[in-house]
């Protein structure tokens, strides 16, 4: 269980592009639909918790998920997950590729991916309404 | 010294930062500034970079502007620092769900209210999504292509529930095709 949480949150985390509400559908893909760990209403439960409370919404949902399903060990695997992909991809680009920002290749790839991640959250919203 | 501000700091963005990735920057931006850690623009470049990269916004800003202050160290602190406050409040939260619904899983009235907030939850869900979609991100009509693709794709697995429907609307692979489309279009 430990190294499945831990294995499901380093895809999320890797795979969300522009942050916060981007991961909603990967969490929501992964932890309702795929694993079935959570129902439509405990999942948006948990959503209102993550937001309500300080900090960072998508470690909030991580805490929950992880202490809810694996206890503490769960929470470690989960919040690891979550911030393993960012902690070491942004020190690679602190030391090696400064100025990525610049990069055409990746400014193209970005125009791709950002209304993409809108068209997730859109459908992650259409299929929430049926699960209030 | 610098280690502990880097900490204290951090943990006190953990604990503020009421509404996620943007309200957080902006809390980060007040303690990078005052502390004299970077310029306002090389703070800009950093936020731009938080965007471009995977996983939470804040957490690409903490570990970015902590290796600049405190190198590999100083990155560590910072992130570790703007989850704790996080994990404290988070899991009391969880004990306190817990509770709550145990004793009032048949009560009515915590069911509506619960409802309730919901549909809030959806709404605000709704509106991020609106949000986002501003000229910057779609730039003309090729980015609706993709966003109603996107959108279709993922939506179908609820009406036609087979693996072909499943597989096409998986998010992972949806944002690599997407950004293939993004370098064949722009680049």
């Amino acid at each position: 269980m430990f190294f499945q949480l831990l294995w499901t949150y380093l895809k999320i985390g890797t795979f969300t592009l522009g942050g916060g509400y981007a991961m909603l559908p990967l969490i929501e893909k992964e932890v309702v639909d795929r694993h079935q760990w959570l129902d439509g209403k405990e999942f948006l439960n948990m959503m209102a918790l993550a937001q309500a409370a300080p900090g960072l919404i998508a470690i909030n949902s991580a805490i929950f998920l992880g202490h809810r399903l694996y206890g503490w060990k769960g929470v470690i695997a989960c919040v690891l997950g979550a911030a393993l992909p960012s902690i070491v991809i942004i020190l690679l680009i602190a030391m090696f590729f400064t100025n990525i920002r610049e990069n055409a290749t990746v400014e193209a790839v970005f125009r791709g991916i950002r209304p993409a991640v809108v068209g997730l959250i859109v459908a992650a919203v259409i299929r929430l309404v049926r699960k209030i | 010294m610098l280690y502990l501000q880097l900490f204290l700091s951090f943990l006190k963005v953990g604990l503020l930062g009421f509404g996620g990735g943007m309200a957080i920057i902006s809390l980060i931006q007040e303690e990078v500034i005052s502390h004299g850690w970077m310029t306002q623009n090389e703070y800009i470049d950093i936020i731009a970079i938080s965007q471009v990269t995977p996983g939470p916004i804040g957490i690409n800003c903490a570990t970015y502007v902590g290796y600049t202050a405190g190198g590999i160290a100083g990155s560590l602190i910072a992130s570790t620092a703007i989850i704790l406050p996080s994990l404290v409040i988070m899991l009391t939260i969880c004990y306190i769900y817990d509770r709550l619904s145990e004793r009032w899983s048949e009560n009515k009235v915590f069911q509506g209210i619960m409802r309730v907030i919901r549909i809030l939850v959806v709404l605000l869900i709704a509106h991020a999504a609106y949000t986002l979609i501003t000229p910057a991100s779609f730039i003309d009509y090729k980015s609706w292509v993709i966003f109603f693709t996107v959108t279709l794709l993922t939506t179908l697995p609820m009406f036609v529930k087979n693996k072909m429907t499943d597989i096409a609307g998986h998010p992972i692979l949806l944002i690599i095709l997407a950004g293939i489309a993004g370098y064949a279009l722009y680049g």
